[in-house]
Parts: structure tokens; C-alpha cells; sequence
């Protein structure tokens, strides 16, 4: 919201005037966030307030006139060029641009020929100034102007001035006018709130007696609308002029933001920003029958507004309604038909309260954001109505120059006795740990206008003003006191030790991010949104849990339209992006949820923790030795990573080309992971499908974890015992094979196992050889089986027999040949 | 018949003959066959060494002095040669040169995301005050989310956080709040913990991205008071910063605390000087301060959720972005390099 500064000292009595950014200071300090000064007057210099005193045709063009002015009493004229068709009669007041004065766009002015006659500077029309739209003509000041000569036009346009940008926070409705926060301001830096007169009575010479308000505005509010409206003030202005507002009246509305209309709407804006209470003006001439009726909508009733559309309307909403129908939206937005126009003449003025509440969820629906809603949902003072009407009334009569119906009608079933909140103020010193004392306390809550009584030493009675709102509860009080008193006031201090609890929460992701870190790879994060084509780059069938993502019902783009069931889309899109950056060798992973639609009572999904590796291009190397990323780093890196989490037993199921692991893995190079026996994650290379539609040109390796299967949450770092260091030397014995293609080396693994020969310390294998050499659909496997005995050296005798034996059984059963 | 001095003689010239032999090798191997060759069982030395028996009595010992002689003076050798070969052979690796200004082999040297660097260090200094990580669901309750914080349907709040919603009642959190929430529903006091995670707010600039990482924090306790707030605080900064940075507390508005306050900080560019060797500091804007997070006292609004009593205990909290931490300790100057997967960016850290 933005406040002109002189217009805040106008309601303000200060013990000292402060400069603007004293001003701004305090105001931030005390939570109203000062967001920015502007100089209002900043956007050009060097132009001052003259007087012409004689004006006479150019001899050489006919449009042209030669005009004197002086700036100074008695001071000698200057001749200056003009070319506007209104330039005023001797007497009257100009703005002069002089020589070395700039304007708005950054043009420096200086003497100048025009037609053969030198003009220094020029006389200034509105748009040059930047301080209106009309350009029609040169700005000539009003009769009653009583800015002095040669003063800067700034003066004379209400531009010596600034704006602050305030940020008010959402519980305070009562700054959101230049009141409210000249009441903050007195508080904080001393001094008494001046509320205009006139808003207290409207000026005695407009009123007229023939006229009563109360005969020409009937207002009543239904009984069940009672709590949606609790007050309602209507002030009948006659003849009324419509009329562009004065120039300082305008300044101040494009100030703060509003566009000038005319002097009708403007008046209401105007009292609005100056007061915080919203106003609306009904041409009284179409409030049928003079009657207005404060009521609900009801079902399928429907209004057109001023901005000219038809709205469906449903019970929640207030309507302002004339003996005849709707003709405003309470709080909202006022109905077409109602409107005030340049032939109006006899105003209908409502100051209304509405609840805050009910207005905000109107203005939802409807998606009307007005400036009268923003204050309404964020609560007006019910005590302004009255105020804010009598201050309309006078400046409308004042400008339009009508007489203002005598009385006001005042509908207010129910007043509101202002609240009444104890405090203690031991409990005001437990909570901040600012050595507060009563006589702290009262003097902040007397400073922002509470009544203050004190029952005991340490309790006092508040009563606070009906502005605020937001001070309800003790809390709300004892945050005021400390805002006054300052919280650079609170010291900082330490809650005494306390021992934290065995932590439960789940450090299974940072161990597994630490993990691969330490493996050599660079740790992605990316985001949880993705596309829906995303998902659909898996290739996964319909039916696939992960193929029916959660969406969001208002995603920023349709880029981050669903959540992610999977981390290895956002990975590939990662190696793309790394790729088209100009780094082809990629080694990366994530850590983080995915989230899958779960039949849950409270709506949420599951969101379980997965690892995710992806690989391209080539390992990190020593100079040019280069070596490609395969399905073996994959796993390796998924061994290590399930290490770091668990004890158990890591096995690799392959996948085959008939039943394909995941259908986005290449169907002969993939696998389940599992840990003792249990399905953990995959691994493989992505299917070729599935990276070139994220635009990879080369393989892709994987492997994806979920890590709420891999041990428990909260049991820490896998605990592991000691286990013996042998004593007796081992022997080891290879052996080498010619197999079937087919047979994999998990196989033979399972071979060796099963002969169960306790002296088999250790398996490995050493080579796994194809060529051209070997019989046709053959291979050569080079395996190495180390024997030991933990009690004694082993013999020769004893080694040979139990590897022969595991020969035997691997050459019959698998079958396989020696070789 | 060979008698003394021809034995003598010949064991003379085998002597020279075995120096002679000995002379250009240069292994071990051939070095030990060479000195086999004289004096095995079957060498030429022994050989000569059968004619001992057949020469009288007298005239022995002086072969056999000559023999012994030659014997160790071709051990000596042999010890001299063996001795000379491992020397040079010490010399030739002491000679080698590899240029070790080439590169190091690449090993390990793998990536924590600065963001998980940052929130790791962020969670050991609040653990040494006591508190444990908390965690809750990115997809959160509207419930959790807002009403228990104070932040009912049509309050004028909820315009402070543009919300991603997944249905009328779910969202993606816009706070780690909600884990304040769902820690006091689980758990009595007392109470301290830190909340890390991701939340989501429909924003998008360079300052502002859709998902970010928050750190929140929440102690519930008898006597807990406001300025223990920012004491903690005050910790926090100094420690991750390792700097004596001021902290200070503005007034500000959110539902769930009362009293609330915006958190500043010393700028940790200039120190809070607001100016810098080479100009005004943009960081702070010349201001000297920097906004980190939101705090305040639990509102008691917010106890009555979640069954606590106001009366007995108090409580506090605060929020703060780590993007932001990350951004004033490491000159991130943009919030999308976070989250684009960019090697260049991930491998500086």
C-alpha cells in the first residue's frame, strides 16, 4: 500500500517532525515494513512557479504568442515563446521551465529560437511534467493558488513530496489508511492523532436543513445479516456537480496508485485511502424507492456489476439491495445500473461495516480483488462508518457543490463494546525475557490508544480501541508492548541444555547421499514436478502405479503438471542438459521422494525415499586412458550404496527379453537388485527409446533403489561384528571352464555354492572370455576358489580334493568342460 | 703325475680363468653358476681338489692353504660382485624420473549437493543445542498445512503463500511447518526439533523458485522465552558463518506465532558494513542487514490444535530458506542452478 507523507502528517501531531526516512524507519522497526521512498517530485527539476504579465501574438506564426513573466514581485520579465492556446490573462500563474531545468524523459531545456525569436525555456503543459493527460494546454495554476512565486512547481502540484511503500502485514486492516498509520506513527514517535474535523461533523455551512437524510434514504439489514453487516451509514449529497477534481486532490490519488475520475468517485477514494473505510456512491436517483435493504443472495439470484458482467450469485454473498433489487455487492464491487455518471446529481453515500470474513469469501469465488475487499477481508474499524461519511459528504459538497441532507442514517443493531483483555505482566517478562515492569507496559498499550487500569501491581485491564481487532488475547498484547518498547530490546539468550532423543528420524537418504558421494559422484537435485510426458518416456504399461502420477490441480506450466513416481526422468533430462552444456562423461545421482497415489484417509500419497545413479559417457580418467560407464559400474555402485545401509546379502536377478525388468531398461542388460531375497531397486541400461526421447545419444546406465525397503528408518548405521582374522595360511586353486553362452555366471556361482565344501573361503571370477576361437555358442570362464581352514595349514592333498570335487560337480551339472 | 706345484698351478690359473669368466656378468643367476661351476661339488676346483689325496702327507698342507686360498678369494669376488650388482641396481631405481607434474589419477572426489551440504551443517549445529530432525510429508494436509497453524480457509494469510494444490484438501506444503504440527500431535514436551525439507510455492524468479528448501525449527518447553529464540539464532549464524554476526528481530506477522519477528543478519558479504572494496554491497543493499527467515513464539492458537497447554509451557519457532544460507555463504547468484542437475555447478562445491 503506498502513503504519501505530507498527507500522513497531515493527521498526525507530532512532539518532533521527523524527516521522511526517520519516519519510514520507525515504521519498519515497528513491523510496518517501509518497502521504498519515492520522490514524488523527482522526475523533473529547475521549473518554478511564475506569474504572467503580459502576453502578445509571435509576429512570425500565427499560434505562437510571446509571453512575460516574472518570478519574483517587481522582478524583471522574461520573454518567453509559447505555443498552447490558453495562456492566461496577466495576473494569473504558470509553470517555467527555465534554462537548465529537466523534464521527465530527460530533455535539459535552454535558449532557443523559435520563428526567429529566442525563447528561454518554456511554459509547461501537464504530460511534459508527466502529472496528467492534458494536453490541451499549459498548466495554469487555480485563482486561489497560494504558492509563491518562483517557487519549485513541485509546490504548486503536490509533488514536494514522497510515497512510502508499506507492506502491511495481513492482520492489520486498520493501516491500510493513511490514519491507521498515523496513528502507528504518534505511537511511536510521540505526539496525538488528528482526525479531519469535517470527519467528526461535516462543515455546518454545506448542510442543508431543508433536506434530511432520513427522508431520503430508508436503510434497514435483515436480521440474519446482522453478523455480515453490523453497521451501515447512508449520507444523501444534492446537487452535486460532476467535475474533474483539483490538481492536489488528484495528486494524491495517482500517489497512492488510483486513477482520477471525477470529483464523485475520487471523493470516495479518496476518504477511503485516508481513512481505511471503503466507500460507494449510488446515483440516488436510481436507489428505487430510496430504500436500501442489506440482505443475503439468494439461491440463483444474479447481478450485473459495474464492470459489466453478470454474475451468478449464491446465499454466502451480501447484497445492497434498492426497493427493487441487487445494486451492489457488498463490500465488493457496486452494480452497473447504480452507478454514479456525469449526470448525476443527487448522491446516495454508503459507509458500511462488513464482515470480514464473508466479503473474503465473495471476493474468492468471484475473483473480484478491490481495493474496498482488500480492507473489508482484513477488517475495518466499525467505529469509522460514521467518520468516514461526514468527511465524504463535506469534500463532496466542497468540489461538486452540492449541500450535504442533514443527519446521517446510522443502522447499528448491534454496537460492539470495545474488547476487554487482562494482562499480566509477569507472564509479558516470562515470554519475551525483556525486563518488562507495569508502568512499560501501560505506557506502550496508552501510546497505541488502549485504556489501561491497573487491578494489581501485576495485572493490568486493557481495553483496547475497536480498531484493533487483532488484539484479542494477552499474546496479542504482550507482542504490542514489545513492538513499542522495540525488539532490539531482546536480548539473546540460551534455553537451558537438554539432552536431544535417540533420533528416529530417517538418516537412511543422507547415509546413502554420502555414500555415493564418496564413490565419485556429483549429487543432482532436481524437481519433484515434471511433465506428463515425463512419465510417459518410461514406456510403462497402463496399470503401472507409477504410470498414474499425482497431478496438480494448478501447476505453474505444464512442465511441472505431475509429481514423480520414478527419479530416472529428471536424471536422463539431467544428462541431456549436461550433454547439450558441453560435458559428456556424466556420473550423477539423486536422493529424494517420489510420490505415488495411495488409497489413504487422509488424501495423502506414499512417498517413499529412492536412490537413483545414472551414468554416461566415460569414467573419470588419467589422461587419455578413457574407459565407457557400463551395467557393471551400475551395479558396483549399487552394491556400495546398499553397504553403506544394510548387512544383507546383495543379489542380482537378470532380467531376460522375454520378461523384461522394467520395460524403460533394455531387456538384456538389466536386473532386479535384491537384498536377502527381497526385490530393493533395478539396475540396467536405459532403453534406447526411453533416452532418446529425453535426447541421449549414448547408453545410459542406472540403477534406482527405493529406500524404505532397504532396513528401517531410524536404526542407524548397520552394526557389524568382528569376525576372526585368519591365522593359517589359505591356498587357491582356478579353474577354467568352456559353457554354454546362456549359462550365466550367477550360475556357476550357485554350483560352487551348493557343493558346500566348508574350506571355500572365496569365489571370484576372473575372466569371462567370448571369441572366435571357442566352439559356437561358447564362452571360457576363468574362476579362482580360495581354500583355507581357520585351525591348521591346509594340504596339498586336502585343497585338491575339495576343488576337484566342486570341478566335478560344475562340469556335470551345468554342464561345462574343463579346459 | 701332478705333484704340489702343479696343483698349485693349476688352481692358480683356474683362478684367474674364474676372474676372467666373472668378469662381464651382470646377474645373479649367471653370477651363483659361475661360482658353481668352480667350486660345486663337481667343480673344476673340486675337481683338482681329488689330486689332494694322491700327493704325500708333507706336501698337503701347503695345497691345502693354497686351496683355501683360492676358494675364499672366489667367494670374495663373488660377495664383491653380488654386492656391486644390487648397488647399481639401487643407483638405477634411484636414477629413474617420472614426471610427477602430470595430472593425479582421478579417484573418489564424488559431490554432496551444496544443499545438502548446507542443510547437514545446518543440522549438526542445532544438534549441539539439543535439537533432533523431524520430518514430514511433501504432500501435506490443507489441515496440517494451514488450519492448525492458524491459517483457516478464508483468512487473508493464505494470500502470503501462492499454494500448489493437488485436491481441495491437499497440497504441496508451502512451509516445513506442518512437521511442528505433526511433532506436537506425536509427542509431549518438552520438545526441540529442526525440520529440513522441500516446499513448494507457485513463484518463479531469480530469487524464487517453485520447490526450495526450508529449515525449520521448534522448541516447546516451560520457560521458554522470546530472547532464547534469538539466542539460538544467534548461535546458528555465528557458527555457519564463522563469523561474530549481529542478529536482529523486526516485527512481522504470521499466524501461527505471536510474538513474530522477520530474522535479520549482519550481511555477511561486508560484514554488515554495507559497502564493500569495490563498491556499495548489493547483497544487502547497502543496508548492512540481510532477512533470513521467520521465527516467534508458538501461537497458543496453535497449542490448542494440537492439545498443549498454553499456560504451562511456551514455545518457539522459526523458518528459514537454505538456498538463501547458501547464497550469502557461497555467492549463489541465481536459485536455478540448484535444481538444474548442471555438472559445472554441482562439482564446484
Amino acid at each position: 500500500m503506498k502513503i504519501v507523507w505530507s498527507w500522513l502528517l497531515e493527521l498526525c501531531d507530532l512532539d518532533r517532525m521527523p524527516s521522511v526516512d526517520d519516519g519510514a524507519r520507525a515504521l519498519t522497526g515497528a513491523g510496518l515494513e517501509i518497502e521504498g521512498v519515492t520522490d514524488l517530485g523527482a522526475g523533473f527539476s529547475g521549473v518554478v512557479v511564475a506569474e504572467v504579465v503580459g502576453k502578445r501574438p509571435h509576429p512570425a506564426a500565427d499560434k505562437l504568442s510571446l509571453v512575460d513573466v516574472i518570478v519574483e514581485k517587481g522582478g524583471a520579465a522574461t520573454q518567453v515563446v509559447c505555443g498552447a492556446p490558453n495562456v492566461p490573462a496577466p495576473g494569473r500563474r504558470v509553470l517555467w521551465a527555465r534554462p537548465g531545468a529537466t523534464l521527465p524523459g530527460g530533455l535539459t531545456l535552454s535558449v532557443k529560437p523559435v520563428k526567429g525569436i529566442d525563447s528561454p525555456g518554456m511554459l509547461c503543459s501537464e504530460p511534459e511534467l508527466g502529472v496528467g493527460d492534458d494536453a490541451s494546454g499549459i498548466i495554469v495554476l487555480d485563482e486561489h493558488d497560494r504558492t509563491p512565486l518562483g517557487a519549485p512547481a513541485q509546490q504548486a502540484l503536490g509533488l514536494a513530496d514522497h510515497v512510502l511503500e508499506v507492506n502491511a502485514p495481513a492482520n492489520r486492516g486498520d493501516v491500510l489508511g493513511h490514519l491507521g498509520l498515523a496513528r502507528e506513527l504518534c505511537a511511536l514517535l510521540g505526539g496525538r492523532v488528528v482526525v479531519p474535523p469535517d470527519a467528526l461533523e461535516p462543515d455546518a455551512e454545506l448542510v442543508a436543513s431543508d433536506l434530511d437524510a432520513a427522508a431520503l434514504a430508508a436503510v434497514a439489514i435483515a436480521p440474519d445479516t446482522r453478523a455480515g453487516c453490523p453497521r451501515y451509514v447512508a449520507r444523501v449529497i444534492d446537487g452535486v456537480t460532476v467535475a474533474p477534481s483539483p490538481r492536489k486532490l488528484a495528486a494524491r490519488l495517482r500517489a497512492v496508485g488510483v486513477r482520477p475520475i471525477n470529483n464523485l468517485v475520487d471523493v470516495t477514494n479518496y476518504v477511503m485511502f485516508e481513512l481505511g473505510q471503503p466507500l460507494h456512491a449510488f446515483d440516488h436517483a436510481h436507489v428505487a424507492g430510496a430504500r436500501i435493504e442489506v440482505r443475503m443472495a439468494r439461491p440463483g439470484e444474479r447481478m450485473t456489476t459495474l464492470d459489466g458482467v453478470d454474475r451468478a450469485l449464491e446465499p454466502g454473498d451480501l447484497l445492497i439491495c434498492d426497493g427493487a433489487r441487487p445494486v451492489a455487492l457488498g463490500g465488493v464491487m457496486g452494480g452497473l445500473d447504480s452507478e454514479v455518471t456525469a449526470a448525476t446529481t443527487r448522491v446516495l453515500l454508503e459507509a458500511a461495516a462488513f464482515d470480514a470474513r464473508t466479503i473474503r469469501r465473495t471476493a474468492r469465488r468471484l475473483g473480484l480483488h478491490s481495493e474496498a475487499s482488500h480492507r473489508f477481508e482484513r477488517g475495518v474499524d466499525p467505529a469509522l462508518p460514521p467518520l468516514a461519511a461526514a468527511r465524504a459528504a463535506t469534500l463532496l459538497a466542497r468540489l461538486g457543490g452540492g449541500r450535504i441532507a442533514r443527519g446521517a442514517v446510522d443502522v447499528h443493531p448491534a454496537p460492539r463494546a470495545p474488547a476487554q483483555v487482562p494482562l499480566r505482566v509477569a507472564r509479558a517478562r516470562a515470554v519475551t525475557g525483556v525486563d518488562l515492569d507495569a508502568a512499560a507496559c501501560e505506557d506502550a498499550l496508552t501510546r497505541l490508544g488502549c485504556a489501561v487500569a491497573a487491578t494489581d501491581g501485576d495485572a493490568l485491564h486493557v481495553t483496547v480501541p475497536t480498531a484493533r481487532a487483532d488484539l484479542a488475547r494477552e499474546i496479542d498484547l504482550i507482542e504490542e508492548i514489545l513492538r513499542l518498547v522495540g525488539y532490539d530490546k531482546v536480548p539473546a539468550t540460551l534455553p537451558p541444555l537438554r539432552a536431544a532423543p535417540v533420533s528416529t528420524a530417517d538418516d537412511r537418504p543422507d547415509r546413502a547421499r554420502r555414500a555415493l558421494a564418496a564413490a565419485g559422484l556429483a549429487e543432482a537435485i532436481t524437481f519433484a514436478f515434471q511433465a506428463r510426458e515425463r512419465g510417459a518416456a518410461l514406456r510403462l504399461p497402463a496399470g503401472d502405479r507409477r504410470a498414474d502420477p499425482v497431478a496438480l490441480k494448478n501447476p505453474m506450466s505444464a512442465d511441472q503438471a505431475v509429481l514423480r513416481t520414478s527419479l530416472v526422468p529428471n536424471l536422463l533430462a539431467a544428462v541431456a542438459r549436461n550433454r547439450n552444456f558441453g560435458v559428456p562423461d556424466v556420473a550423477l545421482f539423486e536422493v529424494g521422494s517420489v510420490f505415488w497415489r495411495a488409497d489413504r484417509a487422509d488424501g495423502l500419497c506414499d512417498e517413499p525415499v529412492h536412490a537413483c545413479v545414472a551414468l554416461a559417457g566415460a569414467r573419470p580418467a588419467w589422461l587419455g586412458e578413457a574407459r565407457a560407464w557400463d551395467v557393471f559400474d551400475a551395479r558396483g555402485l549399487a552394491e556400495t550404496l546398499l553397504g553403506a545401509l544394510s548387512t544383507g546379502a546383495v543379489r542380482v536377478v537378470a532380467g531376460a527379453p522375454a520378461a523384461p525388468v522394467e520395460p524403460y531398461l533394455h531387456p538384456g542388460v538389466s536386473a532386479r537388485i535384491q537384498l536377502d531375497g527381497v526385490d530393493v531397486g533395478v539396475l540396467g541400461e536405459v532403453h534406447p527409446e526411453t533416452r532418446e526421447a529425453f535426447g541421449v545419444e549414448v547408453p545410459v546406465f542406472v540403477a534406482e533403489i527405493d529406500l524404505s525397503k532397504v532396513g528401517a528408518a531410524g536404526a542407524g548405521a548397520p552394526v557389524r561384528q568382528m569376525r576372526a582374522i585368519p591365522r593359517h595360511p589359505g591356498a587357491a586353486r582356478d579353474v577354467s571352464l568352456l559353457l554354454d553362452l546362456a549359462i550365466p555366471a550367477a550360475r556357476v556361482r550357485d554350483v560352487i555354492d551348493a557343493a558346500a565344501q566348508p574350506l571355500v573361503e572365496a569365489v571370484r571370477v576372473l575372466e569371462d572370455y567370448r571369441g572366435d576361437n571357442l566352439p559356437a555358442g561358447h564362452k571360457s570362464m576363468l574362476w579362482s576358489i580360495a581354500y583355507r581352514a581357520p585351525d591348521r595349514t591346509l594340504t596339498d592333498a586336502e585343497v585338491e580334493s575339495a576343488h576337484e570335487a566342486i570341478v566335478a560337480r560344475l562340469c556335470a551339472e551345468l554342464p561345462a568342460q574343463r579346459r | 703325475m701332478s705333484t704340489a706345484a702343479s696343483i698349485i698351478a693349476e688352481l692358480e690359473r683356474l683362478s684367474g680363468e674364474f676372474a676372467a669368466l666373472i668378469a662381464p656378468l651382470a646377474d645373479e643367476q649367471a653370477i651363483r653358476a659361475a661360482q658353481a661351476q668352480f667350486l660345486g661339488k663337481k667343480g673344476q676346483v673340486s675337481t683338482v681338489m681329488k689330486e689332494l689325496g694322491r700327493l704325500p702327507p708333507a706336501e698337503r698342507p701347503v695345497v691345502g692353504e693354497a686351496v683355501n686360498r683360492i676358494k675364499g678369494a672366489i667367494e670374495h669376488t663373488v660377495a664383491a660382485k653380488l654386492a656391486d650388482l644390487v648397488a647399481r641396481a639401487r643407483a638405477a631405481d634411484l636414477a629413474r624420473v617420472v614426471d610427477v607434474t602430470l595430472p593425479g589419477r582421478p579417484h573418489g572426489g564424488g559431490h554432496l549437493h551444496l544443499l545438502t551440504q548446507v542443510r547437514l551443517e545446518a543440522i549438526d549445529i542445532f544438534a549441539e543445542l539439543g535439537f533432533a530432525v523431524a520430518e514430514g510429508p511433501q504432500v501435506e494436509t490443507d489441515w496440517h498445512t494451514f488450519e492448525a497453524l492458524a491459517i483457516p480457509k478464508d483468512h487473508p494469510a493464505r494470500d502470503m503463500q501462492d499454494t500448489f494444490y493437488v485436491t481441495d484438501d491437499v497440497v504441496l506444503r508451502t512451509h516445513t511447518s506442518p512437521v511442528q504440527i505433526r511433532t506436537m500431535q506425536a509427542q509431549r514436551p518438552p520438545i526441540r526439533i529442526v525440520a529440513p525439507g522441500v516446499v513448494y510455492r507457485r513463484d518463479d524468479d531469480p530469487t524464487h523458485s517453485p520447490m526450495f528448501t526450508q529449515i525449520e525449527g521448534l522448541a516447546v518447553d516451560v520457560d521458554l522465552k522470546f530472547s532464547d529464540l534469538k539466542g539460538v539464532l544467534l548461535h546458528f549464524v555465528r557458527r555457519f558463518f564463522r563469523r561474530d554476526l549481529d542478529v536482529r528481530f523486526r516485527p512481522s506477522y504470521f499466524p501461527f506465532v505471536e510474538p513474530g519477528a522477520e530474522v535479520d543478519m549482519q550481511c555477511s558479504f561486508c560484514g554488515g558494513s554495507g559497502a564493500l572494496p569495490t563498491g556499495p554491497c548489493r547483497v544487502c543493499k547497502t543496508t548492512g542487514w540481510v532477512e533470513i527467515g521467520g521465527s516467534g513464539m508458538v501461537d497458543p492458537d496453535v497449542f490448542a490444535h494440537v492439545g498443549v497447554d498454553s499456560e504451562r509451557y511456551t514455545g518457539f519457532a522459526f523458518g528459514m530458506g537454505l538456498e538463501r544460507m547458501a547464497m550469502l555463504r557461497h555467492g549463489v547468484n541465481d536459485i536455478k542452478f540448484y535444481y538444474e542437475g548442471d555438472l559445472r555447478f554441482l562439482q564446484m562445491f
